[in-house]
């Protein structure tokens, strides 16, 4: 066989010396073809393989429900405080500050923890996530000047996270919301704030400020996620698109208890959302009524959901159970994405989501022992 | 300069392509592997051996490619000075070479992804360890078929006869 292989090529006029570089040829392109075709799905994985790792150690460390039985079964907020200090990511905040302003700090740091180790494809929407200290913080600093309270006070309201944390510190010494407003000139914040004041300055209620403090954080964040090219940034912005769409609702609802009009709502609405695009929207703030929204909304995942919280409000009158069910279906909407792209985004948002659920239930309990002394099962009803 | 048969430089080929593309998978899959223990010990100090672990399974496909043209380099004659192969032979070698080395870049690659999510769920869960060595071990297979195939190609292509 080797002498008619020979001969083959000697007939051909192909020496032993092309036939071995025509050899070397061919399996460098089929190499090469093989390395580009493999590196695809690697180059996809491997941004998120770091910070899937380090979200998945802290996910590890979340309560599950045997912690949160424990904390329930506490006969008071000060047992849930000392049960609290036995885990050093509360521990090292619970010596200096308030349960819930510990509560608060560590949200802030998670946050501020993502928009570090996020990669870089979906890294501006976790920065933005991360100005919620900042909001939050210039909201406390607004609400504390109306409320004209101490500086002693105005301090222990402000969570010692977030950029813009100094300069909110340095704003306490203000005598009025104007001058803080002024103080915050040449942030991002200045003029959304600026432009509130107006309407302030006719209803004399600081809500204006919350609502454009809001309103702007969340069409950043929608302007962040907004242009889906591949399966993490789709998976992201549905789950950031289904937040503005749960905000956009729960105005609606409570302006409709409030009996309040379109032009009313329409300045406090983010347009495109997720499933809620803009002619829906409109179709839902010139609703009549609470159940007329709720029918308008058809078609939709949230339907069903403010469709079983409709009886309820029937009977209690309480829109609490529209927000309370929008709340877990985020946080269900979010768990299930969060399994969806278990190499890439997946792990992240199922991670915040948990957090963020943490923080909120923690909170609930510590008011319910604290203000209310609420049974185990009236306080298992009111978790999220 | 030593003067090469035609068969034997298209075994040489073939031990390249044997070590250079099982060496790939592996390099790939340690890789992967490597960057979500790493995130987990950062994380938790207690996760470096289990990180090590984890990281060391994909190094396999590497030793089988290495094994087979080491094996391709002997009995070619390229090492120790035997006699030189056949243009046929030689051939079958490249086969040999393809056998491991494409298998083993598909392995090592799976093997080291798997590992990457194992990794998080035992960082998560201690209680994940044994099922994650279980799940990473998986994509194993695929490059032992591979090293047979390669072995059988020898035994019988002519090359260890």
């Amino acid at each position: 066989m080797a002498d008619e292989l020979t001969t083959l090529l000697t007939s051909s006029g192909i020496s032993n010396e092309a036939f071995l570089a025509i050899v070397v040829i061919v399996l460098l392109i089929i190499g090469a073809v093989v390395v580009i075709i493999v590196s695809r799905p690697v180059l996809d994985i491997y941004p998120y393989l770091l910070p899937n790792a380090k979200v998945r150690a802290r996910k590890g460390r979340l309560f599950d429900e045997k912690h949160f039985s424990e904390i329930i079964e506490a006969d008071d907020y000060k047992e849930i405080i000392n049960y609290l200090r036995g885990f050093p990511d509360y521990a090292k905040h619970l010596d200096n500050h308030s349960i819930e302003k510990s509560l608060d700090i560590q949200l802030g740091e998670t946050y501020n923890i993502l928009s570090k180790i996020a990669p870089g494809d979906v890294k501006k929407v976790f920065v933005i996530l991360s100005k919620k200290s900042d909001i939050s913080n210039i909201k406390s600093l607004i609400a504390s000047k109306e409320a004209n309270l101490s500086k002693d006070e105005t301090t222990k309201l402000l969570i010692p996270v977030g950029s813009l944390y100094p300069t909110c510190e340095q704003l306490i010494e203000s005598n009025t919301i104007e001058d803080v407003i002024a103080g915050l000139d040449g942030t991002e914040y200045g003029s959304v704030l600026e432009d509130a004041l107006s309407e302030y300055n006719e209803s004399g209620m600081i809500l204006p400020f919350e609502s454009a403090l809001d309103k702007y954080f969340l069409e950043n964040l929608l302007s962040a996620s907004g242009v889906p090219s591949d399966d993490n940034t789709r998976i992201l912005h549905s789950y950031i698109g289904s937040q503005v769409d749960v905000a956009n609702l729960k105005i609606i609802i409570r302006s409709k208890v409030d009996g309040l009009k379109y032009d009313s709502i329409n300045t406090h609405m983010i347009s495109n959302g997720y499933q809620i695009k803009e002619w829906k929207l409109k179709d839902l703030m010139e609703s009549e009524s609470v159940t007329s929204i709720v029918n308008g909304l058809d078609g939709t995942d949230y339907s069903p959901v403010l469709n079983e919280a409709l009886g309820t409000y029937n009977e209690t009158a309480s829109i609490s159970v529209f927000e309370k069910a929008l709340d877990e279906y985020i946080v269900n909407y979010a768990n299930s994405l969060s399994l969806k792209n278990p190499l890439g985004i997946g792990p992240i948002i199922g991670y915040i989501n948990k957090k963020e659920k943490e923080i909120k239930n923690l909170k609930i309990i510590i008011r319910a022992k604290r203000e209310n002394n609420l049974g185990i099962s009236d306080i298992q009803e009111m978790l999220v | 300069m030593v003067e090469i048969v035609i068969g034997t430089a298209l075994a040489a080929i073939g031990a390249g392509v044997a070590i250079g593309f099982a060496g790939l998978g592996s390099g790939l899959g340690q890789g992967i592997a490597a960057a979500g223990s790493v995130g987990a010990v950062a994380e938790d100090n207690d996760m470096f051996a289990r990180g090590i672990i984890f990281t060391a399974l994909p190094e396999t496909q590497a030793i089988y490619g290495f094994l087979i043209a080491i094996l391709l380099l002997v009995f070619s004659g390229l090492l120790g000075g035997g006699k030189g192969l056949a243009i046929e032979s030689g051939l079958v070698a490249i086969g040999i070479g393809a056998s491991i080395g494409f298998a083993g870049l598909g392995s090592g690659m799976g093997q080291g992804i798997a590992a990457a999510s194992s990794v998080g769920a035992v960082v998560e869960d201690n209680d994940m360890f044994a099922r994650g060595i279980i799940f990473t071990a998986l994509p194993e297979t695929q490059a032992i078929y591979g090293f047979l195939i390669a072995i059988l190609l020898m035994v019988f292509g002519g090359i260890l006869s």
